[in-house]
């Protein structure tokens, strides 16, 4: 099993690749690797010359392919999570004090501006026949919430061509050609999921949180009030076909709290792990 | 008689002499020849130099410009190859129906909030 460490889109990322070490596992780490970078580059809300700033700086962009499928897919996911997921959080967060990469927030520094509400659910028009994509005035996108599911799934099939992989950007993470067993953290320790052609991802309020004012504020935007989600639940887990279906579903059932993404996870036939605040732990779907 | 003779010579030498003037003066020996090349000459000499230089300095370009947008071509071809063959597992995979269960196997790496 060959192991490839290294960090990207601010969290760390592993690849497994079973398959013997030569020359085309060599090269498939490495694209998968660059794949990352590239789509860094490109989708990055905190580089200023990425693609993903242009379109927020002018508000109106005619963007390459991935720039374009990225937003669609956002659309998509908000649509079908009633709005729970929304790409247009991009001001929320900076005024809740993510208004730069995770590594550079200081987790314990206080923020000195005050918690403030933003309005979300803004409007984004893609024409994918001319490539353009247009915000609303005064939204900017933000497309963390699915932007490293995303990558997830390129990099994997470019790692797939040299054998059975597995690709993990900081716990989104998604695998091919065999069963991958994964550790998924429970209220009381942890289970081993064995995952086959799927992916999975977990949200929640355990990491990527920081103190604003003396208030302690997290990266999960609620678009209905436009500040940190506030609901029962510390984090969840979810499985899906892709990573960034996943990594959708779980911040969608984060912010529904348990009762409501329990009764979801059922009508939508899926497999979640649920933890809530008072460490309970809720397994659904077929595991259950 | 005698000076009848003597007129034909000295006509014939006048005509000679006047045919060698005739010749000395369309040799033009004050003209640009004797100063040395036509200017015109070698400014159209020193031009076709240039040209000849430039156009290889040209072809060289183009030479150069086209290896290197052949090479851009065959990476351009490489990455659509790479994104199509990408767009294929992604699509078989959405396709898919995921697959999980609990097992009891240490886990080769772990989920956690993103």
């Amino acid at each position: 099993m060959l192991r490839h460490e290294f960090r990207a889109m601010g969290t760390e990322v592993e690849l497994l690749l079973d398959a013997e070490p030569g020359l085309g596992s060599e090269l498939a780490l490495s694209a998968a690797e660059a794949e990352f970078a590239r789509l860094e580059r490109l989708l990055s809300r905190f580089l200023p010359d990425s693609e993903l700033s242009a379109l927020n700086r002018r508000g109106s962009l005619r963007a390459g392919p991935e720039l374009l499928e990225l937003t669609e897919l956002a659309l998509a996911a908000r649509e079908r999570t009633r709005g729970r997921f929304d790409p247009t959080v991009h001001d929320a967060l900076v005024a809740a004090g993510y208004d730069r990469s995770f590594d550079r927030l200081d987790p314990d520094g206080a923020i000195a501006t005050a918690p403030a509400a933003v309005r979300c659910r803004g409007g984004v028009a893609v024409d994918r026949a001319s490539g353009r994509i247009e915000l609303q005035p005064g939204f900017r996108l933000d497309l963390g919430g699915i932007a490293k599911g995303y990558a997830v799934d390129r990099a994997l099939a470019l790692l797939a061509e040299a054998g059975p992989g597995l690709v993990n950007a900081g716990g989104d993470l998604a695998g091919t050609g065999r069963p991958w067993a994964v550790g998924v953290s429970t209220g009381d320790g942890g289970l081993t999921l064995e995952l086959e052609e799927a992916a999975i991802a977990t949200s929640g309020r355990d990491r990527r949180r920081w103190l604003q004012a003396g208030v302690e504020r997290h990266h999960l935007i609620d678009p209905d009030t436009g500040a940190p989600a506030e609901t029962d639940l510390l984090r969840v887990s979810v499985v899906a076909a892709t990573a960034s279906e996943a990594e959708v579903l779980a911040k969608a059932l984060f912010l529904a709290g348990s009762a409501a993404a329990e009764r979801e996870v059922a009508a939508l036939g899926l497999v979640a792990v649920l933890v809530t605040l008072d460490d309970r732990t809720i397994v659904t779907g077929a595991l259950a | 008689m005698t000076s009848h003779v003597a007129r034909l010579y000295a006509l014939a030498v006048s005509l000679l002499v006047l045919f060698l003037f005739w010749a000395m003066i369309a040799a033009r020996p004050w003209g640009p020849a004797a100063a040395g090349r036509d200017p015109r000459l070698a400014a159209l000499d020193a031009r076709e130099r240039r040209l000849r230089a430039e156009a290889i300095l040209v072809q060289r370009i183009v030479a150069h410009r086209f290896a290197v947008y052949r090479e851009q071509l065959r990476r351009r071809q490489a990455a659509i190859a790479r994104v199509k063959r990408q767009n294929a597992l992604a699509a078989t995979r959405a396709a898919a129906t995921p697959r999980v269960r609990i097992v009891s196997l240490p886990p080769l790496t772990i989920t956690r909030s993103s």
